[in-house]
């Protein structure tokens, strides 16, 4: 009997012996990475593991449950435990145990990072990541890689002094090769909750951590290509493997079912345009209306070709718009998150020289392309989302918000204007320095005034003086000097209600519904859209102090639960129940604490 | 003085007591939810605002005390004409009345002639004590912020306990309670309540009685 089960459970596993460094990127582009002989690494504990996403993946059975027995313990240990034996130890003439060795290669992928003086792609890549394979399940493919499995050849360190590094060399800190427990716990809940809100995202899996809190942070997705693989080719001007690449993509697309659509001949790379360009312009979008800092360059580094966030090292959410915000990178600033529209629009015009150029075998300057029509698409997709975004926020259900996007545009995009206004208002202060960066501070917190408003209207049915709006947007970061109400402060005022108003009779009317009724619907909507308690960078970075803390004390289910239920409790959809328990307890409680005390922050 | 303690359960199964009420009310009354906790808040929110939709009542807001508020929105909920406490941890929500000051203004509220409801946690905190919410045992609030000064609000002269079931796990502990208490102790089964109103009061639905010891039935 013993055996029989014994048996059940290794096959109920089984999913996980093709992440063997196996991926048929290595086949269609020989070029595009470096492969890398791989070794077992001793002494991982997993403490980390994404029970939900593995479940999609196939990787475990539906009905799991949230523990990890020793079984699947040792087969995550297996799988992703490996450092990869570097051009360092081949250098060295390092010598391992043959029986440690695995069979596969493993391949560090090649792609244009603006960092890397060359800006052509030679030398840059993943330098600390390799990718453990694909897997397929119930008609998806998922690509895994792992972060921290040794130094490569890719990274800016070895680019920079001209010589290979032994992983984990202390001297070279981020060129070691090597990850650290809490960027992966921290990718971990950042990444779940932009995930339960709908955001695309890579997720973590797992996360396996070594001594001195080193780790390897493994994540998946179902597509971790990123625009930057496909530039570096353009940058080259390499035509064939480019072409390999786009129609490669293009045919996973059509195996995961995104792109079913998707013609066979030469209209593919026309599609692939259009879908690229309303992905990013939704993308953008997305990242300005959430508040959502991701740093966006031309080199289509940071983001995943369908717009899904990768490498969190940077990414923040703000409690408010401080637009302003710009990360410190030692030698230069990051863009802002105004800045982000901008870099999308001209990853899109890339892609569009990119594609011009495999068609046509010549490459043009990249300004050609600056009134491109597939422009056109990515600034309306962009445009619609940002009405979409502002009606869901006002509290404005689907179909109420579809009704007025196709009636009352106008008055919508005159809320947009205005609800900006506010939006954007700054702090006298001026630049100011933060912990990793500088900023601006946002001193109005549009969050408080959507959800605030529609109770004042229920219980006074007028509109509200101006010093009581002020009094209800301002936030933490506003001085006395900031709040000043001056005419034109006051016309927008009035104008922000007149029209807040007026979308709102305006949908009450077309729904039937009395405008009291209309209003109570909308403010329920609202209150969970604009939530008081929304994840910002700054409570993460102290939650995941909290989780390291706990990591001794609590299983590995444990700590999947509590990561689960704190993004539950992020979710801001208001048409969808939380599953979580009834009463907040324990961590979670400490963490909803600490996100209401840093909502206002970066 | 208007007061309902609702012990709890569905909207139908408090049909009876939400008339009862609305009998106290004006028409078309200002009705404000107090959560216990804004965690969830909203969930519980959307069935409150169902429960009323059904007297058609549509003059509802949501105003959760352990986070952030105005003035101005604090202002709008004291003229409200009912101000209703939600159940959830006892011990939590008296710590944030207390915290936010608002403990008193909902007194000075129910001194004005405001009508104030509360199911069961908010029912506890409306009585005397709170310490009807530390057992049974088997069913009893965590005090995990270890609040120590178990005072209600003291508008009544009884102890409130919501969700009784009748049988002998419940009635050992509350029968030993009722010996230490001069005050009568009313257990209520869900959608069962009690209706102050001023010197006059009224049992909805099966209550019980505690007191010195022995156990009565009210109605």
């Amino acid at each position: 009997m013993k055996n029989i089960q014994s048996t059940t459970k290794k096959d109920s596993y089984k999913k996980f012996n093709g992440l063997d460094g196996s991926h048929p990127f290595q086949k269609i582009l020989p070029e595009g990475f470096v492969g890398y002989k791989a070794r077992t690494r001793r002494g991982g504990k997993v403490r980390y593991f994404n029970f939900d996403l593995a479940v999609q993946m196939g990787l475990i059975p539906k009905d799991h449950n949230f523990e990890l027995d020793k079984e699947l313990e040792k087969k995550i240990l297996d799988t992703f435990a490996i450092i990869i034996i570097n051009e360092f130890d081949i250098e060295n003439d390092k010598k391992f145990p043959e029986k440690e060795i695995r069979s596969g290669t493993f391949m560090a992928t090649r792609y244009l990072q603006l960092q890397h003086k060359d800006k052509k792609g030679r030398a840059s890549g993943d330098g600390r990541s390799v990718w453990n394979g694909q897997v397929r399940h119930q008609g998806k493919t998922w690509d895994v890689s792992s972060c921290g499995t040794g130094a490569t050849k890719l990274s800016p360190a070895t680019a920079k002094y001209e010589k290979f590094f032994e992983s984990g060399d202390p001297s070279i800190s981020y060129g070691c090769g090597y990850a650290e427990i809490d960027e992966g716990i921290a990718q971990a809940l950042f990444s779940e909750v932009f995930y339960q809100n709908e955001v695309q995202t890579e997720r973590t899996l797992a996360v396996i951590e070594f001594e001195k809190g080193y780790a390897i942070n493994i994540r998946a997705h179902q597509n971790l290509l990123r625009p930057s693989h496909f530039f570096m080719y353009l940058k080259q001007n390499e035509i064939e493997p480019l072409k390999d690449l786009v129609d490669f993509y293009i045919e996973g697309q059509r195996q995961n079912k995104h792109w079913e659509s998707c013609p066979k001949g030469s209209g593919k790379y026309e599609f692939f345009l259009n879908e690229l360009a309303k992905t990013f312009g939704y993308t953008a979008s997305v990242f300005e209306n959430e508040y959502i800092f991701c740093w966006l360059d031309w080199d289509g580094d940071n983001i995943l070709m369908d717009g899904g966030i990768i490498d969190y090292g940077s990414i923040r959410q703000f409690g408010m718009f401080h637009s302003e915000y710009r990360y410190d990178d030692d030698d230069r600033f990051s863009t802002s998150i105004l800045e982000q529209r901008d870099k999308a629009r001209y990853i899109v015009q890339t892609f569009i020289q990119l594609i011009d150029y495999i068609q046509s075998g010549e490459k043009k300057n990249i300004n050609d392309f600056k009134k491109h029509k597939v422009l056109d698409v990515f600034d309306d997709s962009f445009e619609n989302e940002k009405n979409e975004n502002i009606l869901f926020k006002m509290g404005f259900s689907k179909k109420e918000s579809n009704y007025l996007i196709k009636n009352e545009l106008k008055l919508t995009k005159e809320f947009r204007k205005v609800f900006s206004y506010f939006e954007r208002a700054k702090s006298k202060k001026g630049v100011i320095k933060v912990a990793d960066g500088i900023s601006v501070d946002a001193i109005f917190c549009m969050r408080d005034i959507l959800r605030t408003l529609p109770k004042l209207l229920i219980t006074r049915k007028e509109k509200i003086t101006d010093s009581e709006f002020i009094e209800i947007l301002k936030s933490n970061y506003a001085t006395k000097e900031d709040c000043e109400i001056n005419a034109y402060r006051s016309k927008m005022i009035k104008l922000y209600q007149d029209l807040y108003w007026k979308l709102i009779e305006k949908s009450a009317k077309h729904s039937r519904q009395s405008f009291e009724k209309h209003i109570l619907s909308l403010s329920m909507r609202a209150s969970v859209v604009n939530k008081m308690e929304r994840v910002t960078g700054d409570s993460i970075s102290i939650i995941v102090e909290k989780l390291l803390k706990e990591r001794n004390k609590s299983s590995v289910g444990e700590i999947y639960k509590l990561i689960k239920d704190f993004a539950e409790i992020q979710n801001f959809n208001p048409s969808e129940k939380p599953k979580l328990q009834k009463e907040v307890k324990g961590l979670v409680k400490q963490f909803f604490e600490i996100v209401k005390e840093h909502r206002e922050g970066l | 003085m208007k007061l309902v303690f609702y012990s709890g359960g569905h909207d139908f199964e408090n049909h009876l007591l939400d008339t009862n009420l609305l009998k106290l009310a004006t028409k078309n009354p200002q009705v404000t939810y107090i959560p216990s906790c804004s965690y969830l808040c909203t969930e519980d929110f959307r069935d409150f605002v169902e429960q009323y939709g059904k007297h058609q009542i549509h003059n509802i807001i949501n105003f959760p005390i352990d986070v952030p508020f105005t003035d101005i929105l604090k202002e709008e909920v004291l003229k409200s004409d009912i101000i209703h406490l939600s159940g959830g941890n006892t011990y939590y929500f008296l710590k944030h009345l207390r915290k936010t000051g608002m403990i008193n203004e909902l007194k000075q509220f129910v001194k004005r002639g405001g009508i104030l409801t509360g199911l069961s946690a908010g029912a506890i905190i409306m009585t005397k004590s709170i310490e009807t919410a530390g057992f049974p045992e088997f069913d009893k609030d965590e005090n995990d912020d270890n609040i120590k000064n178990l005072k209600g609000m003291g508008f009544v002269n009884f102890e409130f306990f919501p969700h009784y079931r009748n049988s002998k796990r419940y009635d050992k502990e509350i029968v030993e309670y009722s010996k230490s208490t001069e005050r009568p102790l009313y257990a209520c089964p869900d959608g069962s309540g009690i209706v102050v109103d001023n010197e006059m009061i009224q049992f909805v639905g099966k209550v019980y009685c505690f007191h010195h010891g022995k156990k009565f039935i009210v109605k």
